[in-house]
């Protein structure tokens, strides 16, 4: 699918319940604001953070500033050789700073995109959120439920615009998969699966004083639990956010497990660890995370009575799938006969292997950025002064289930949400 | 060196054996919609299977006949080695 297709896939999907309820953000795409190149029409980002994931969204932004008439006005990172790059990446035309405070005061801008470690999310979105600027602040959202609470009711407060980095929320494969399920295609929904799984040590930066260090804490801060909840918030929280997303609820409850079973170095946060989501209905999604084996690397699965989607691998695989030509079953026959052994004894029962079946794709010939059209999709609402709050819902929903699942594997406890962070449906 | 000079009564008999692969690759795609509850489409849209399946039988047919005449060849050999040592 290139834009095109996708642009036609919206266009198609426009009026129906899917876009109306579920996704609403996607009609974006279809009522784009219609801006000018005008200087006045011009939207005005900063960035706070533009480490490893902050480049990556500056680039993104930039690869669309021109027809999209953005300008990147201020880049921030305490850490000195980040600022530089971020500053020669721009030419120089974006004012470089240390500290976000004095950005935020000292230049003039519509939205910031923060891409800072987990514990610094809080404070700086609600400090731009009260200058009434909107924000783009990567996932999870915070370090704490109250933390996560806090931004969420400076957003309501504001006015403003605040969007958290899921950007599967905007890939047209997922969008695809979902008009699938929406018509029934999966038939009942009974599971979903998810798995994440590396042979990585998951370290960003080599540090003189090694694990531990006060230095690794600042720079590695991933590894540590008062900085982050390891993979349940840095890439578990993409599949959660995917769950609610499909299933349209939230969990029940979250039980699970965790351990730190090889990478015994210093960290503190767990390299493996599984989950289970009880959702209503009676469905479970469970979740494993592994650090030390990559041997099945990254999916979800959602299960149905009558097809799997594979969201990850972009992927559809029917419980029964169409017959092969005739031609080919036949040859396939005669291969058999002449090839497959016949037991003349042993097991009575069928062993229940795996299905053989290569799938169809949900979407042929993938050729699109979700993150690129996230971007894009946030300067539009930007440039509207308003986004679908569903938006913002989804990443608070998997942000608060990221920290409750992040207890469950650590105390062994089945956790709920307490009703105090519960939020109200949109009506 | 030697030119080899390939008749035109061989290329003929080479193109038949191939038509004769065609032809019955042919007739098992339409033998197996038949037996399977294929779609006539087939017909057209796994034509390259019956391709393949042609190329297959003429090259199985090849293997076959080069077979036969090493054998042959070989019998020839040992006969006239044999008639010369008996005389």
């Amino acid at each position: 699918m290139n834009r095109k297709g996708f642009l036609e896939l919206v266009s198609s999907l426009a009026g129906t319940t899917l876009l109306a309820t579920k996704m609403p953000w996607f009609g974006i795409f279809n009522n784009p604001t219609g801006s000018s190149m005008a200087p006045s029409d011009r939207v005005r980002v900063g960035f706070i953070g533009v480490g490893s994931r902050g480049r990556t969204l500056l680039l993104n932004i930039q690869s669309i500033q021109d027809h999209m008439n953005v300008d990147i006005v201020a880049v921030c990172d305490n850490w000195p050789e980040h600022k530089e790059r971020a500053e020669a990446l721009t030419d120089g035309k974006a004012k470089g700073f240390l500290d976000y405070r004095e950005m935020l005061e000292k230049v003039p801008m519509d939205a910031v995109i923060i891409a800072t470690p987990l514990h610094e999310h809080a404070h700086m979105t609600i400090d731009a959120l009260n200058m009434g600027i909107h924000v783009f602040v990567e996932k999870a959202m915070a370090r704490t439920l109250e933390d996560t609470k806090a931004m969420y009711d400076a957003y309501l407060n504001s006015g403003k615009i605040m969007l958290i980095g899921h950007q599967r929320l905007f890939s047209p494969v997922y969008l695809k998969a979902m008009d699938m399920i929406n018509n029934g295609a999966l038939g009942q929904i009974t599971m979903l699966r998810g798995w994440w799984m590396r042979n990585t040590d998951w370290i960003f930066y080599d540090v003189p004083g090694g694990r531990g260090s006060t230095l690794d804490r600042q720079r590695n801060w991933r590894l540590y639990w008062d900085t982050s909840a390891g993979k349940i918030t840095e890439l578990g929280s993409h599949h959660f956010q995917i769950a609610n997303w499909v299933l349209d609820a939230e969990p029940l409850s979250v039980m699970g497990s965790g351990s730190l079973n090889y990478h015994k170095d210093g960290r503190e946060v767990h390299d493996n660890f599984s989950l289970v989501f009880k959702y209503p209905g009676g469905i479970h999604f469970s979740y494993d995370v592994l650090d030390s084996n990559r041997h099945n690397g990254m999916g979800f699965q959602v299960l149905g009575k009558n097809a799997t989607v594979q969201l990850e691998a972009n992927k559809l695989y029917l419980e029964n799938p169409p017959a092969p030509p005739a031609i080919r079953t036949m040859i396939h026959n005669i291969e058999s006969s002449i090839f497959e052994t016949i037991p003349i004894g042993g097991a009575t029962w069928v062993p229940a292997e795996p299905v053989k079946y290569g799938g169809e794709y949900i979407s042929a010939d993938y050729e699109l950025n979700d993150t690129q059209l996230f971007m894009e999709g946030f300067i539009e609402f930007v440039r509207k002064g308003d986004a679908p709050r569903k938006l913002t819902d989804e990443g608070y929903n998997a942000s608060t289930w990221s920290l409750l699942a992040e207890q469950a594997s650590r105390t062994g406890k089945v956790m709920t949400l307490p009703q105090e962070y519960k939020l109200k449906k949109i009506v | 060196m030697k030119d080899f000079v390939i008749k035109a009564k061989v290329v003929k008999r080479e193109l038949m054996i191939l038509l004769g692969a065609f032809v019955l690759s042919f007739f098992s795609n339409i033998y197996a919609i038949i037996v399977h509850d294929g779609q006539w489409s087939e017909l057209l849209s796994q034509l390259h299977v019956v391709v393949l399946l042609t190329l297959f039988l003429y090259f199985l047919v090849l293997l076959i006949r080069l077979i036969y005449l090493g054998v042959k060849f070989l019998w020839r050999s040992l006969s006239s080695k044999s008639g010369k040592s008996a005389a």
